[in-house]
């Protein structure tokens, strides 16, 4: 429960929290982009070189950020081993019985977890922790703004994930309390068998659906009470602006794309 | 005879990230057997960090928690038993009920210390009686009484374990006047009934000076006073000191001294401030009447 800190908002006053969070999503899928346009050794390093560069100058701890991606290093191993088994090449390293290694699946493996641990750290500078989860619902239903035209309710799709993120530690909190209180009374949660287990968990489930109940409830007649009627003729209270640092902004990433492709073209070592 | 003591007890969270925080810090108290101990502090002074550590919840980081001078920590494995033996009632417990009916809910807890049907049920009624609930609550769904009566229910539901020790946090929040008066008279008479030794955490210093033999003050994680509530009281000056509301009357006493009328230190309730001023009243009359 308390390992949850991979994509959670870490206040700072650094360049990367002041954009505008529209840009930083156009960035973040910009900068997806790149990395699966990787293909050497030489932009791949570009691409790491990148992923460091944008921790230092979002002022997040590094130690907090390597936390974070402890998380999927069960995901990155398992990429990893598959690349390596089962990756096949024209450079041998180990043959032995059924098991063959070749030196294309070592390249293969390695460029995985670069691509994987830039992708997560990547998207979490840019947006998770350098943007409050209010902003990032604001700034995605402008962006999905003409999805509008299909008749998609864009704002009220908006609205219930601003609610979803609003109440995550709200409801971890409660079922820390809840665990708590039925553990002084003796329950049980690790031991026993696996039904006994999963029985074990319905004195937290209960009272956590009817805790939820009983605040989605008061929220809706709060938000009612304040006259919301969904998103048709809302205005808003912070009103976004692009500025020309959003611009630079934009233009480094594409001229950071183009480095990426034409590093490809070098064609260095072994090619993806 | 004490019944708990904690030995320089301290509790850090999420120590080695930037998060870290000291909770408590080098707490050493006893808790009196066969008294009500009333824990007093501010919001995030570590009321209720300190009686989670108390029933094994939580472990602190370092020092010890004896209970009648056995180190709970010492087997590990048996915690369960420890929980059983010190019943703690967590804030706002009506939101941990969950069972069908009053009476299944006041039984969890019993049922997980394995008893016989028989056992269970004699100290369901049991509960009901100690706690003020009719018996034809206990059929119903915990979930269509009142708040005070849901309270009841949760509380029940720890006295039912019959620990030795019961601990409270806050059990009078957010209730009314009334409600609140209810709860504590119920608990005190719980204590005179039963003879087990209570812990109520508040922050609310009428109360305390009314209900509790003891009292045990926090504040930013430190204790700062310990001992009998006539003697804490005594203390108000430093009580204020540290930002603790002292109960009104105490206040008003020491307003009254501080312009010259020797009102007693440490008045606490209406009552002895009456008494005080009723025996200043007479001590002048005799003088006046002497002049005359």
């Amino acid at each position: 429960m308390k390992s949850i800190t991979l994509g959670q908002f870490y206040p700072s006053d650094s360049i990367l929290h002041r954009l505008d969070p529209r840009m930083k999503v156009i960035l973040a899928v910009l900068y997806i982009v790149a990395t699966f346009l990787c293909k050497n050794v030489l932009s791949f390093a570009l691409l790491l070189l990148s992923a460091i560069v944008l921790i230092l100058i979002s002022k997040i701890p590094m130690k907090l950020v390597l936390g974070g991606i402890k998380a999927i290093l069960f995901i990155m191993a398992f990429t990893a081993l598959i690349n390596v088994f089962f990756t096949k090449g024209e450079t041998p390293i180990v043959e032995w019985r059924f098991i063959h290694i070749y030196a294309e699946g070592l390249w293969q493996a390695l460029f995985m977890i670069v691509r994987i641990t830039v992708l997560i750290v990547g998207t979490s500078m840019l947006l998770t922790y350098t943007t409050t989860p209010i902003m990032l619902t604001d700034a995605l239903e402008q962006l999905l703004a003409p999805l509008r035209v299909l008749h998609i309710p864009v704002h009220e799709f908006a609205m219930m994930m601003t609610i979803a993120l609003r109440f995550i530690p709200t409801l971890v909190e409660e079922t820390n309390k809840i665990m708590s209180a039925q553990k002084a009374r003796g329950a049980d949660f690790t031991s026993g068998s696996l039904i006994s287990r999963a029985k074990a968990l319905i004195p937290i489930l209960i009272p956590l659906f009817v805790s939820a109940f009983r605040r989605a409830d008061e929220l809706a007649t709060a938000m009612e009470c304040r006259c919301y009627h969904g998103g048709a003729g809302r205005t808003r209270m912070t009103i976004l602006h692009y500025s020309p640092k959003d611009f630079v902004a934009l233009a480094v990433i594409v001229v950071f794309g183009a480095g990426i492709i034409v590093l490809n073209r070098l064609g260095i070592g072994y090619t993806m | 005879m004490s019944k708990i003591t904690l030995e320089n007890i301290s509790y850090v969270y999420s120590p080695g990230t930037p998060f870290e925080m000291h909770a408590l810090e080098g707490i050493n108290l006893n808790i009196r057997e066969n008294a009500i101990t009333g824990l007093i502090g501010h919001t995030g002074s570590g009321k209720s960090t300190l009686v989670q550590l108390l029933n094994g919840l939580t472990r602190p980081t370092s020092g010890r928690v004896l209970l009648d001078g056995k180190d709970i920590w010492q087997e590990p494995k048996k915690i369960k038993q420890v929980r059983f033996r010190v019943g703690l009632v967590m804030q706002y417990p009506e939101y941990q009920l969950f069972e069908e009916t009053v009476r299944a809910d006041i039984a969890f807890g019993p049922k997980n210390m394995g008893l016989s049907a028989q056992e269970i049920a004699e100290r369901v009624s049991e509960a009901a009686l100690l706690t003020g609930l009719d018996e034809s609550l206990l059929d119903h769904s915990p979930f269509d009484l009142s708040g005070g009566q849901k309270r009841r229910v949760a509380i029940a539901g720890v006295i039912a374990m019959r620990p030795e020790v019961l601990v409270l946090d806050e059990p009078a929040a957010g209730l009314d006047p009334r409600g609140r008066d209810t709860i504590l008279n119920m608990l005190r008479d719980y204590q005179q009934k039963t003879g087990a030794t209570v812990m109520i955490v508040s922050h609310s210093m009428e109360d305390m000076a009314r209900f509790c033999d003891d009292i045990i003050v926090l504040a930013h994680g430190k204790l700062v006073m310990q001992g009998r509530g006539h003697e804490v009281f005594a203390r108000s000056r430093e009580l204020s000191d540290v930002g603790l509301n002292i109960p009104e009357i105490s206040r008003l006493c020491l307003m009254l001294r501080e312009r010259g009328i020797p009102m007693d230190d440490g008045i606490f309730t209406v009552e002895q401030a009456e008494q005080c001023l009723l025996r200043l009243l007479e001590s002048r009359e005799q003088r006046t009447e002497g002049y005359v």
